[in-house]
């Protein structure tokens, strides 16, 4: 009876190995698993399908730019962006994904289409806007339009930042100003330099809700 | 989870017997011990461990659990702040795909569990050493070898053999104290699935078949059966009031069954699963290995289970309601199955719920499980005479030929940084009364508790003490109150208090020779560490 058992799992090794299908894999150690099979596979699970996640947990990739979304995923691949959330979920993620792999995903989120995740406080908002589009030129912040582009759509290597959940937005914030762990932005370092916790919940809540233009 | 498997089982060993098949019961586990000391863990080394070893060959090791290596993730991208089984949308994905998100990796972890027990009242005993044995030691009580894994791009395994280093006790040489204890290792939670996922912007639909050995393993929410529970529970008795032994919703085949499943999920919103379970012998004694032929379920044919979800995500806010059943044949003594009628049939149906807010640096689960159960006893255990008379003397009702339970559990969690955590836990069970419950009572020649531990008196039956039941009924009512700490990501030290407002029908002198409910109020004291 023994020798049923393991015939009975070495014959349904058998079946799963012969069905497997590229097409559908989950792998992330498989230099030919396409990247839009990894992004609906894989990647769907916490970002979203189309990169628009539900959890505020993950970031928005949708509509990204491609440029950036091929620097992070290189950071979290070679470990450079070491925030928790970064190598709780991203190292391992990213770890086996080759240079194509990394490219295709990009070329994917950024095709998508970008939704609002919702509206938040009004007020909020409003001073939120006015730091987005001017500054806070007493404290030495700069514009973030300048960079980040008149309604956040990024450019470059500037990512999108209109649409994305504000909590995430408050927590890179957070990292910028406090930490080391994005070695990458250095500019960001400057610019949040003098944002109390109450500039950036504003200039978040804009974000996230920003007009498209 | 040890304390779960065989929550099927245990219900019926538990079942007080009616004294002519008393004296047999008695015979047969003094018989299944003698048998299960024979099975060795060397056996599932050999019919699991080794087979398994050569098809998972490992491709990459790190310091890390197996699925954590495959996905190079951490615990909490799986289980909800940190907390060990309970899983996360994205760990129930994982799970739904059949543990195939990753790449290969050494699929072997290990867990071990270091506890301590104190029950609030040790005196009120004819035998303390016995009834509590244990009691305030720290013990290690049980370690787990986990084989999990990606197997194929479709393929992945879950399996769990699980060593008790209190599984066994011998009677004590005089009668008098505690016997010496003896470890026993047998196949745990056991799921090995195919899984498949077609999705577009169109639909998304998973699927998938697992061939598990414990109805609901397979299922991705932890207010199912098999996973409600999740501190593993030590042997010894001084842990039999701890939270883990005071009742939860379960089925009546317990564990250790070979089940084949099927399931799907669709577009993230409607979860169905049907499976069928069988006993786990001949092909399938993969499924209960380590447990002897006395202790093994026995099912007649093949029994269904089934499994209905609708799940819903917004924010960082996800909920599941769900209902499941299972109708089980089981046979009354799993030595003889010649006789079909033989059977208990357990007819179970289940409700439960669950919400999680996951935002770092917050984790909120609300949980709530409620089953039903009928069970109906086979004619050599319905409508039976039992020996006890009422405190007038009168003779007592025979026993009912089906008995109905109701399992009430709710648990409200809260993780703050996947580190330190607290929950707060209520059950209910409530149910019929039947004479067949009833462990302690009068003895029709003196009209008194038959409490004579030394039987010189020559009741007809003795009361039992601690675990007596006097009432004939199962109600059993509590809280469990719990505070854990994660200090490392494979490290929970965790400390439980469970309060009991009622037990074994009653809230004061349950078992007749005075021995309230809260006497049983027990504080537990757990360290679990993986590897
Ligand atoms: C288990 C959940 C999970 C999965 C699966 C996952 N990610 Fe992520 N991802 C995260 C989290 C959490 C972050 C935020 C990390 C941080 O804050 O450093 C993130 C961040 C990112 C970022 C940086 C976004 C930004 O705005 O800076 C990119 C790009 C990314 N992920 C791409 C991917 C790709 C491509 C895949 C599939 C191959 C993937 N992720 C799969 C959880 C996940
Ligand atoms: C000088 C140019 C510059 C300005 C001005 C600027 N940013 Fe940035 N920002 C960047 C760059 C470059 C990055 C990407 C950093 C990296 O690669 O790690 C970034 C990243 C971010 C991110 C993280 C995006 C993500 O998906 O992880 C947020 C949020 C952000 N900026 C918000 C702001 C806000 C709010 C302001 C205005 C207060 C602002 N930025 C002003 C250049 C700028």
């Amino acid at each position: 009876m023994k020798r049923a058992s393991l015939t009975l799992a070495l014959a349904l090794v058998a079946i799963g190995a012969g069905c497997s299908s590229l097409e559908r894999s989950r792998s992330l150690a498989n230099p030919s698993t396409p990247a839009k099979t990894l992004a609906s596979q894989v990647c769907s699970n916490c970002h979203g399908l189309d990169g628009n996640s539900i959890s505020p947990n993950f970031p928005k990739l949708a509509e990204q730019q491609q440029e950036y979304i091929v620097a992070q995923l290189n950071q979290f691949r070679n470990h450079r962006r070491e925030d928790p959330p970064g190598f709780i979920y991203m190292w391992g993620i990213s770890r086996s994904l080759t240079d194509d792999q990394i490219k295709g995903l990009a070329a994917y989120f950024a095709e998508q289409k970008s939704v609002s995740p919702g509206s938040g406080n009004p007020k909020l908002i409003e001073e939120g806007k006015q730091i987005f589009d001017s500054g806070l030129p007493a404290q030495n912040v700069p514009p973030c339009s300048t960079c980040h582009g008149d309604h956040g759509q990024g450019n470059g290597q500037f990512p999108r930042v209109a649409n994305q959940h504000a909590d995430y937005a408050v927590k890179q914030l957070t990292v910028f100003q406090q930490t080391e762990q994005r070695p990458d932005g250095v500019a960001m370092k400057v610019v949040t330099h003098s944002l109390s916790r109450q500039n950036m919940e504003a200039v978040a809540a804009y974000l996230q809700d920003i007009p498209p233009k | 989870m040890i304390g779960m498997d065989t929550r099927g089982l245990q219900e019926i060993r538990e079942t007080p017997a009616p004294t002519s098949i008393a004296a047999a019961i008695l015979a047969v586990r003094a018989l299944r011990k003698k048998i299960a000391r024979k099975l060795i863990a060397g056996t599932i080394a050999a019919t699991v461990l080794v087979p398994l070893l050569l098809v998972l060959a490992p491709e990459e090791a790190q310091a890390l659990p197996a699925f954590a290596r495959q996905t190079g993730q951490n615990c909490v991208s799986c289980h909800a702040g940190g907390q060990f089984p309970e899983l996360t949308p994205y760990g129930r994905m994982f799970k739904m795909t059949g543990y195939t998100i990753g790449e290969r990796a050494l699929p072997l972890s290990v867990m071990a569990v270091v506890s301590s027990s104190r029950v609030r009242d040790t005196t009120k005993s004819d035998n303390p050493p016995a009834d509590f044995a244990k009691n305030r030691a720290v013990t290690f009580s049980s370690a787990s070898l986990f084989i999990a894994g990606k197997v194929t791009e479709n393929i992945g395994l879950f399996s769990q053999i699980t060593y008790d280093n209190y599984a066994e006790q011998a009677v004590a040489p005089d009668g008098v104290g505690a016997g010496k204890f003896k470890g026993h290792t047998n196949a745990d939670n056991i799921d090995l699935r195919y899984a498949d996922r077609f999705i577009d912007s169109n639909r998304d639909l998973i699927f998938g078949v697992s061939a598990n050995n414990n109805p609901s393993v397979s299922d991705p929410w932890n207010t199912a059966a098999a996973w409600m529970q999740y501190v593993p529970v030590p042997s010894p008795s001084s842990s039999q009031f701890v939270d883990g032994n005071a009742p939860y919703p379960g089925y009546g085949s317990g564990g250790n069954v070979a089940g084949l499943s099927a399931y799907a999920y669709l577009n993230k919103m409607l979860y169905a699963e049907l499976g069928g379970y069988k006993t786990a012998n001949r092909g399938l004694s993969i499924m209960s290995a380590g447990i002897n032929n006395a202790g093994t379920t026995k099912l007649k044919g093949t029994n269904p289970y089934w499994r209905l979800a609708l799940t819903h995500e917004w924010g960082p806010h996800n909920i599941m309601l769900g209902t499941s059943g299972m109708i089980a044949d089981v046979y009354d003594n799993p030595e003889d199955t010649s006789d079909p009628t033989s059977t208990h049939r357990f007819n179970d149906k289940g409700l439960d719920a669950q919400y999680q807010y996951l935002l770092d640096p917050h984790t909120v689960t609300a949980q709530v499980a409620y089953m039903t159960s009928k069970h109906r006893y086979p004619d050599s255990v319905a409508n039976q005479p039992v020996n006890f008379v009422d405190a007038l003397g009168n003779p007592l009702a025979n026993t009912n030929t089906s008995d109905t339970t109701n399992t009430l559990r709710a648990k409200l969690t809260y993780v703050y940084q996947a580190k330190y955590g607290g929950s707060l836990g209520y059950f209910n069970r409530t149910g019929n009364t039947n004479t067949l419950n009833q462990t302690s009572g009068f003895d029709p020649a003196t009209g008194l508790i038959t409490s004579d531990p030394t039987g010189s008196l020559g009741a007809a039956e003795l009361s039992t003490r601690v675990g007596g039941n006097l009432s004939g009924n199962p109600a059993t009512r509590g809280f469990t109150y719990e505070a854990f700490w994660t200090p490392m990501q494979y490290v929970r030290v965790g400390l439980q208090y469970t309060t009991y407002s009622k037990f074994n029908g009653a809230s004061s002198n349950y078992d007749g020779l005075g021995r309230d409910a809260k006497d049983n109020n027990t504080l537990f004291f757990y360290v679990w560490g993986a590897y």
